[in-house]
């Protein structure tokens, strides 16, 4: 029989969590908002962007206080990617060069499109015929081409 | 159009008798005006008893310098009448609010005129005159040129004449020209005196005129400024169409139309503007303040340094990200805040800075770590364990709401081990307790257990050993403190490295009083800057009222009436 894990007997998480809990569980709040929001008027992918707003907010959050400040150690990184904190596959995309600020994974799926391209919000903006403000269809980026 | 909103004139009162040998008859359009039969001459205007001579405009001394001309006014504005002419020309804006009727009343702006010329060093033709009511223009001898707006190479010689007269006038107001001898407080009176001065000028004279002793008068700005207003005889005026000159002045006034907004105002100035082939500076010179003004002597770094102090201030945690403490909202408000122009600069320095902070932090966990994670474990013991009576499943529970039975840093293990020591060493005689304790302060290093140590500062290593909480603080203390009494001094080293430090916070102090001067002085200047906007808008309103009138006037008598005049 497996040991029966409780929050009493759980591993204690590494140093440096109790720094960043406070922040992880806004975050935690936010997406449960984001989850339990009314989808009413909008389409099917167009309730899913909050869930990817926050996604993409959390990781960033993580990325950040990892790789930029160093903040956090490689311990806790892990175990906050073993737990779900953040996007491993999207983070594993944002050390590549041209794909720094990349705001979900289904924008760089090619395949999924008619004509085999990103979405239209990996466009830059100077190559852009004046079109104002575009919202992608996937995850409502305004546009996260790492020129802009 | 704000006309609607005009409240319609109340009837005016009967007509005077007309003198005699004047008629009254009707013209075509429905006017009335008043022929004279003797002397065959007509006008619209109702003639009253002893006719008497048009009041001048502005009465003419007789030197020439005084006069400004009107045609040239290629440079500027030529003042006064020649402005006027403008003005009354134009008959773009009918908004419905005529201030008053002031054409019953002298013109105010006749008792206008030169009083003081002074030759303006350096610029040997050009001299500057100052008028009655304290206005100044440059006049130019020679090809009998006057300006309002200083021309660029005369403005040089005004400010140095400016800077001179200050200097006489601090002499003095100190009374002798011995400068050390002024005291501060005295000094003091002085600045306050000139402030009190320059203050009751400014309410005196108008919204637009910067009177010429004011302090901030190394800024160039005040020459710029077009000095000519018709606000001037508001206050002799002083009748029921008095008026707040700006928004913030006071209250509207529930007679009067709905006030403009400073768009629209801004907007106007800037049509008139256009239709004079103005510079936009020769309006609205300080249209720049809000962008920060490159001018002004806080750097990059300081900026940068202002907003870190701010961050600090606020207690900012710095694993927060930007957009919590943006959405939080509490350092918005600081004047620091703006030191910086922009959000991405803003979330820059926000980046910067979180990341020192935690590895600041991180250095000083790290200090901590090296001290003793047993500590608190080892004083709450202290504190709660004092009889051996409990096993160690009692104690847990008992105490499991305790932070300390629950932290994650100390192994449940750990906090067993060291109870039951701890009970172990409680059932011992207390003599050997205290032959142990004994042992264990003598065996501490002199340099940190030495005579100058206290109960409240004993050393780390003491306090963390299970020896030191075996005796009950009622024993222990007495004794510690007759060890103590007992151990020489600390042996003596160099305290250079706290210097260093002292000196450090120092200097640190320092520099940011320095940032926080420059900041206080940048605002300052912005506030000024707006005033000085806002008394501008004011002018500009004026003008835009005096046009007003003109144009209701001309309207009223029809344009043939207005011709007629001209002619008589």
């Amino acid at each position: 029989m497996p040991p029966i894990r409780s929050v009493r007997n759980r591993k204690p998480p590494p140093d440096g969590f109790d720094d960043i809990e406070d922040t992880l569980l806004d975050f935690g709040n936010k997406m449960k908002d984001a989850e339990n929001a009314s989808n009413e008027g909008k389409s099917r992918k167009q309730s899913l962007w909050p869930i990817f707003r926050v996604t993409h907010e959390r990781s960033r959050y993580i990325y950040d206080l990892y790789y930029e400040k160093e903040a956090i150690s490689r311990k806790l990184y892990d175990y906050l990617l073993a737990n779900g904190y953040a996007d491993k596959n999207l983070i594993a995309k944002w050390k590549k060069q041209g794909y720094e600020r990349l705001c979900c994974l289904t924008c760089i799926q090619t395949k999924e499109t008619n004509f085999n391209s990103t979405c239209i919000c990996r466009v830059p903006r100077e190559n852009m015929k004046d079109e104002g403000a575009v919202e992608c269809v996937n995850c409502g980026c305004h546009g996260c081409s790492s020129g802009d | 159009m704000l006309k609607s909103t005009h409240k319609p004139r109340q009837p005016p009162p009967p007509p005077p008798p007309l003198p005699q040998g004047w008629t009254e008859h009707t013209a075509l359009t429905g006017h009335s005006y008043f022929y004279h039969a003797q002397s065959g001459q007509s006008t619209y205007t109702r003639p009253i008893e002893q006719p008497q001579p048009p009041p001048p405009i502005f009465p003419s001394p007789s030197s020439s310098w005084v006069n400004p001309s009107y045609n040239n006014s290629s440079n500027g504005f030529a003042p006064q009448n020649a402005y006027d002419n403008n003005l009354r020309g134009r008959g773009g804006f009918h908004r419905g609010r005529g201030r008053g009727d002031h054409h019953g009343h002298g013109k105010p702006r006749q008792d206008d005129k030169p009083k003081h010329r002074y030759k303006i060093p350096g610029c040997a033709p050009w001299i500057l005159v100052k008028t009655k009511l304290g206005r100044r223009f440059v006049h130019n001898s020679e090809t009998n040129e006057s300006f309002w707006k200083f021309p660029e190479h005369v403005m040089k010689g005004v400010v140095e004449l400016d800077r001179i007269e200050r200097e006489k006038k601090a002499r003095r107001e100190r009374g002798e020209p011995s400068d050390d001898e002024a005291g501060e407080d005295e000094q003091a009176i002085a600045a306050e005196m000139l402030a009190a001065a320059s203050r009751v000028e400014g309410d005196a004279q108008g919204a637009s005129y910067a009177p010429p002793q004011r302090d901030a008068g190394e800024s160039s700005d005040e020459y710029e400024e077009v000095e000519v207003t018709d606000d001037e005889e508001e206050d002799e005026e002083g009748g029921p169409s008095k008026r707040p000159r700006t928004e913030s002045q006071g209250p509207e006034d529930p007679d009067q139309p709905v006030e403009f907004g400073e768009d629209d105002i801004a907007h106007q100035l800037a049509a008139m503007g256009a239709e004079y082939d103005l510079d936009p500076e020769d309006y609205d010179g300080g249209g720049e303040w809000d962008q920060g003004e490159g001018g002004l002597e806080l750097t990059e770094e300081d900026a940068t340094a202002l907003f870190r102090d701010l961050l600090d201030d606020f207690r900012i945690n710095p694993f927060t990200p930007f957009d919590s403490v943006i959405e939080n909202g509490a350092i918005i408000d600081d004047d620091r805040y703006v030191a910086l122009p922009n959000m991405n600069a803003r979330r820059r320095v926000y980046d910067i800075w979180s990341g020192d902070k935690i590895h600041e932090l991180k250095k000083r966990r790290e200090a901590e770590e090296k001290r003793d994670p047993r500590l608190p474990y080892i004083a709450f013991l202290d504190q709660k364990a004092r009889s051996a009576k409990l096993y160690w499943p009692e104690f847990k529970r008992a105490h499991r709401k305790e932070e300390i039975m629950r932290t994650t840093k100390f192994s449940d293990k750990d906090r067993e081990k060291l109870y039951r020591e701890h009970m172990k060493r409680l059932v011992l005689s207390q003599a050997t307790l205290k032959s142990d304790l004994a042992a264990l302060m003598k065996s501490l290093p002199l340099k940190s257990f030495n005579c100058s140590t206290t109960l409240a500062t004993l050393p780390i290593p003491l306090i963390v050993d299970l020896r030191f909480i075996s005796l009950a603080p009622s024993i222990r203390d007495p004794l510690v403190e007759a060890f103590i009494s007992t151990l020489p001094p600390a042996p003596t080293e160099s305290d250079n490295e706290e210097e260093e430090e002292d000196e450090e916070v120092m200097t640190r102090k320092a520099e940011r009083d320095r940032r926080e001067q420059a900041l206080r002085e940048r605002e300052n200047k912005v506030e000024e800057e707006r005033r000085r906007q806002r008394r501008e808008l004011g002018a500009g309103k004026a003008m835009l009222r005096e046009e007003e009138r003109e144009i209701q006037e001309a309207m009223r008598r029809g344009l043939r009436g207005d011709v007629e005049m001209g002619r008589a």
